[in-house]
C-alpha cells in the first residue's frame, strides 16, 4: 500500500504522519507494515473486517429509516494509535472532569452553592430541560451521580479538547470492543509487536462499578439492564453489555414496583432487582414522575430509588451536566470544586442566550457549527461551511426565535487518521470517546470508540450521519 | 430466568422447527416434480396447504393432467410457501421470526449459535423464488434444513443448560408435535377425499421423517398407510416420531423449575403426561386415528397455553417474591 498522494494539511493534525510525510514515532510500525502490504492484502483484510461485522450482526438503527432497522456499523480496518503518554494525559484529565461533574450534580440538586457563589447562572441550570427538580435533596451512594461517562474528545494542532460530555446513556463501548476483536486478529503480527493495551475487560469493570452502587446489605446484587427495546438505535449494545456483565436485559414491562422495591418477572416469580443500569432517557423512566405517557419506563421506580432500595445508573437528572450550555461552565466547575486548573480544555463555546454571543453567532454562521442544546447524535446541527445560504437563513430564524436553545462553536480542524478508502489510504476526520466508570473509584479501560467521518471532507462522525468506527490502540509504556 | 427471555427462546425453538419442517416438506415436494405422477404432486400440495390450514393462492389447487400447468402452478405455490412475505407460515417468515427472537435474546444464547443463524439468514435474505427455481430448488430447501441442523448441533455443544435451553427445546418439541398432528390429519383427510393414498404419498411421509429404514426393519417392503402412520406416531426410537416429540416435551418441562404457582406448573406437567399417555396407552386400542390425533392436537394447544400462563403471563398479585 502506498502513501504517495496522501493528503497532508499543515492546519490539520494527522494521527499517523508528521507534516513532512514521515510517520510519527508511535505509528512507525503500523506505517511500515502497511507499506509492505499489497493492495490485495489490505483489501482482503478490510473485507474480512466488514464481513465479520455483518456476520455477527453488529448493528445500529437509524431513526426515521425503515430500511435501516439493522444497519451494520461501517468499520475501517486501519487502527489509530496513541502513545502511552498521550493516554495518560487523557486519563488524568477525564478523571478530573468526571470528579467535578459528579460534585456539580451533588451540589445543584443539593445546596446549589455554585449558583449562590455566582459561578454559573441559576437560569442556565434551572432553565435547562434536563434539570429534574424531582431529584433535589436526593442522596446518591458514594456521591456517584454519573457512573458511566462517554466523553467526546477531539484533537487539533493545539492538543486534545473535550467536545461533549455524555452523562446520560452514552453508547459506543460495544463497538470499541467489537472493533478490537476483529482488527487485532486481522493484523495479528502487527498487534503483537505493537504492545497494545487490552480493552476486553470493560465488562468486568462495569460489573464491579455497578455492584459498588447497589443498595447496602445486598451480597449478590441482581443487576438489570433496562433497554427501550429492540427498536432503539443502540439495542445491539444493550444486548452486548447485558451479556458482558451477566445482567438480565429487561424492558419496562418486565419490571414492577411492589412495596417500594423493584422486581422483575421471572419464570419462578418476582425477583428483586438491586441495580437498574438504565439505557432509557430520564423522560421515559417513570410515568408517575416524568412523562406520564411513557410506556418504556417503570411506574414507581423513582419512589423505590429515593427510598434507597434500588440503584439507578446513571442517576436521573444527570443530563443537566452534559447540557450544551452547561458544558461551557465545566472548566469553571473544575476550578470551583477541585481547586485545580482543567487538564483537558473545552472548545470555545458561544451561548446564544447571551445577546453578544447571539449576535456573533448570527453574524458568523458560515464559519461556525451551531447546535441545539437538547439534541445529540449529530441531529439538529448546522455546519456553517458546509451549508447553503438558504439553510443558514432558515437556521438563523430558528436561532432568533429561541436563542437559549442554541450554542455555537468554531469549526474545528479535527485531526485526521488514515482510512482505507477504495483500496487507498486517505485521511478522514476522527474523534474518540473513552468510557470512564466511577463507583467508589474511577476506572478506565485504555481505549475508546474512535469515530470517523467517512465522507471526504465531512466533520460529522456520528454513525447516524455517515460516520463509522476504527480501532484505537493505546500503547504500553 | 426473565419470563420474556424464556418466551423468546421458546418461540425461537418453535419458529425454527416450523421452518425446518416446512423446508423438508417442500424439498420432497419439488423433488416429486421431477418424476412423480401429476396426481401425486397434486396430493402433495394439498397435504401441505391443509396441514398449514391455509388456502393456496388463487383460491385452490386445480387438478389438471397437463404437466406444464402443474409445473407452472408449483412455481406459484412454492413461492407462496417459501418467500411470500404476506404468508406468516412461509419458510422466510418462520426463519426470520426465529432469527428475530434469537436477535432479541442474543445474550441468552451462545455467540456461536447467533452467528450460525445469522449467516443462514444473510444467505436466505438475498434469494427469491426465481433464483432458486432456475436450477435445483430442492437444494435451497436442503441447505436451509442443513443450516437449521447445524444450528441445533452448535446449540447442543455450546449452550448453557439453564432454563433457556429447556424452553428452547420445549418450543422445538411442541411445534414438532403440533405440526406432525396437522400433517397426519391432513394425510387422512386427503386420502379420504381422493379415496386413496398412493404409495408414493406414503413414501414421501416416510422420507419426511427419515423413517424408511425403520419401516423396512419393522415391516416388509410393502408400504401400507396404516402401518406408516403407526410407525410415525408411536415409534419411540424414531427421532422425529410424534411419540418421541411428546416424551421430549414432558422431559423438558419437568426440567424447568416450578413456576410462581405450584398448581399451575403441576397442571402443565399433568397435561404433558396426559398427552404422552394418549399416544402410549390409548393408541393401540383405538382404531379411529383421526379422533385421537385431534385430541392430541387439542392437548398440545392446551399445553402451550398452560406453559404460557404458568411461567410467562402469570398474574403478579400472588406471585412469590424472591
Amino acid at each position: 500500500m502506498e502513501f504517495a498522494g496522501y493528503d497532508l494539511d499543515d492546519g490539520i493534525y494527522d494521527e499517523m504522519l508528521q507534516p513532512n510525510g514521515e510517520p510519527r514515532e508511535h505509528s512507525r510500525l503500523l506505517y511500515e507494515t502497511l507499506c509492505r502490504l499489497s493492495s490485495d492484502e489490505i483489501n482482503s483484510i478490510q473485507e474480512r473486517v466488514t464481513r465479520s461485522f455483518s456476520n455477527e450482526g453488529i448493528s445500529f438503527t437509524v431513526y426515521g429509516d425503515a430500511e435501516a432497522n439493522e444497519r451494520i456499523i461501517p468499520v475501517d480496518c486501519l487502527p489509530r494509535i496513541l502513545p502511552a503518554t498521550e493516554w495518560k494525559h487523557l486519563e488524568i484529565g477525564l478523571t478530573q472532569r468526571l470528579a467535578a461533574l459528579n460534585r456539580f450534580l451533588d451540589d445543584v440538586y443539593g445546596e446549589a452553592r455554585i449558583i449562590d457563589d455566582g459561578v454559573i447562572p441559576a437560569d442556565v441550570v434551572r432553565g435547562c430541560p434536563q434539570y429534574r427538580s424531582e431529584m433535589c435533596g436526593v442522596t446518591v451512594p458514594h456521591g456517584t451521580w454519573v457512573a458511566i461517562c462517554g466523553t467526546d474528545i477531539v484533537r487539533t494542532n493545539e492538543g486534545f479538547l473535550v467536545l461533549e460530555d455524555n452523562l446520560r446513556v452514552p453508547s459506543g463501548v460495544s463497538y470499541m470492543i467489537a472493533n478490537r476483536k476483529v482488527v487485532k486478529t486481522s493484523l495479528r503480527r502487527l498487534y503483537r509487536s505493537s504492545r497494545v493495551r487490552g480493552v476486553e475487560h470493560y465488562g468486568r469493570l462495569l460489573r464491579k462499578t455497578l455492584r459498588e452502587l447497589s443498595p447496602s446489605g445486598r451480597n449478590d446484587p441482581c443487576i438489570a439492564l433496562l433497554t427501550p427495546g429492540v427498536y432503539n438505535s443502540a439495542f445491539y449494545e444493550h444486548m452486548f453489555l447485558a451479556r458482558e456483565i451477566g445482567a438480565e436485559l429487561v424492558e419496562g414491562r418486565d419490571l414492577l414496583v411492589n412495596g417500594g422495591f423493584v422486581y422483575m418477572r421471572t419464570t419462578t416469580g418476582l425477583r428483586r432487582v438491586d441495580v437498574v443500569y438504565r439505557r432509557v432517557d430520564d423522560d421515559f423512566l417513570d410515568p408517575l414522575v416524568f412523562r406520564e405517557d411513557s410506556l418504556l419506563g417503570v411506574p414507581g421506580l423513582i419512589h423505590a430509588y429515593k427510598l434507597g432500595n434500588v440503584a439507578v445508573v446513571n442517576a436521573p437528572g444527570t443530563g443537566i451536566a452534559d447540557d450544551k450550555s452547561v458544558y461551557a461552565y465545566v472548566p469553571d466547575m473544575i476550578r470551583y470544586y477541585l481547586g485545580e486548573e482543567p487538564i483537558l480544555g473545552n472548545v470555545q463555546t458561544h451561548l446564544c442566550r447571551r445577546p453578544e454571543d447571539l449576535e456573533y453567532t448570527l453574524d458568523n454562521l458560515e464559519n461556525l457549527v451551531v447546535k441545539r442544546v437538547g439534541e445529540s447524535g449529530g441531529y439538529g446541527m448546522l455546519v456553517g461551511p458546509h451549508s447553503t445560504p438558504e439553510e443558514r437563513e432558515a437556521y438563523a430564524r430558528q436561532v432568533r426565535a429561541n436563542p437559549a436553545d442554541f450554542i455555537s462553536q468554531p469549526v474545528l480542524p479535527l485531526s485526521r487518521a488514515a482510512c482505507l478508502i477504495e483500496g487507498r489510504p486517505e485521511p478522514r476526520h476522527v474523534d474518540l470517546r473513552p468510557f470512564v466508570l466511577h463507583g467508589t473509584e474511577t476506572r478506565l479501560v485504555p481505549g475508546a470508540f474512535c469515530r470517523v467521518a467517512l465522507r471526504r471532507g465531512s466533520l460529522v462522525v456520528n454513525s447516524s450521519q455517515g460516520g463509522g468506527g476504527k480501532d484505537l490502540w493505546i500503547l504500553q509504556d | 430466568m426473565l419470563s420474556r427471555s424464556a418466551q423468546g427462546l421458546y418461540w425461537m425453538g418453535r419458529y425454527l422447527e416450523r421452518a425446518q419442517h416446512l423446508c423438508r416438506l417442500l424439498q420432497l415436494q419439488v423433488e416429486a416434480l421431477v418424476d412423480r405422477p401429476v396426481r401425486e404432486i397434486h396430493l402433495g400440495w394439498s397435504r401441505i396447504y391443509s396441514a398449514l390450514n391455509r388456502q393456496p393462492p388463487f383460491g385452490g389447487i386445480q387438478f389438471d393432467r397437463r404437466d406444464n400447468y402443474t409445473l407452472a402452478d408449483s412455481y406459484t405455490l412454492a413461492g407462496d410457501l417459501t418467500f411470500e412475505r404476506s404468508n406468516p407460515d412461509s419458510v422466510w417468515n418462520c426463519f426470520a421470526q426465529g432469527r428475530e427472537n434469537a436477535r432479541q435474546m442474543r445474550h441468552c444464547i451462545s455467540a456461536e449459535m447467533w452467528i450460525c443463524l445469522n449467516l443462514a439468514y444473510l444467505r436466505i435474505q438475498k434469494l427469491n423464488i426465481e433464483d432458486i427455481w432456475k436450477t435445483s430448488p430442492e437444494n435451497f430447501y436442503a441447505e436451509t434444513v442443513e443450516e437449521i441442523h447445524t444450528f441445533s448441533g452448535v446449540a447442543a455443544t455450546t449452550m448453557y443448560r439453564d432454563e433457556g435451553w429447556h424452553f428452547m427445546q420445549l418450543g422445538h418439541c411442541i411445534e414438532r408435535a403440533q405440526f406432525s398432528v396437522a400433517l397426519f390429519l391432513s394425510q387422512i383427510a386427503t386420502a379420504r377425499l381422493y379415496q386413496e393414498s398412493p404409495d408414493g404419498d406414503c413414501t414421501a411421509l416416510l422420507r419426511l421423517y427419515h423413517a424408511f429404514d425403520a419401516y423396512d426393519r419393522k415391516h416388509s417392503v410393502e408400504i401400507r398407510p396404516d402401518r406408516v402412520l403407526d410407525l410415525l406416531a408411536t415409534d419411540p426410537l424414531l427421532p422425529n416420531s410424534l411419540c418421541r416429540s411428546l416424551d421430549s416435551a414432558a422431559t423438558e418441562l419437568a426440567a424447568i423449575a416450578q413456576g410462581p404457582s405450584a398448581s399451575s406448573s403441576a397442571a402443565a406437567n399433568r397435561l404433558a403426561g396426559r398427552v404422552q399417555a394418549l399416544i402410549r396407552y390409548e393408541w393401540p386400542d383405538r382404531k379411529d386415528r383421526e379422533t385421537i390425533f385431534r385430541q392430541i392436537g387439542e392437548h398440545c394447544r392446551d399445553l402451550h397455553n398452560q406453559i404460557m400462563s404458568a411461567y410467562i403471563d402469570y398474574g403478579v398479585e400472588d406471585a412469590p417474591l424472591h
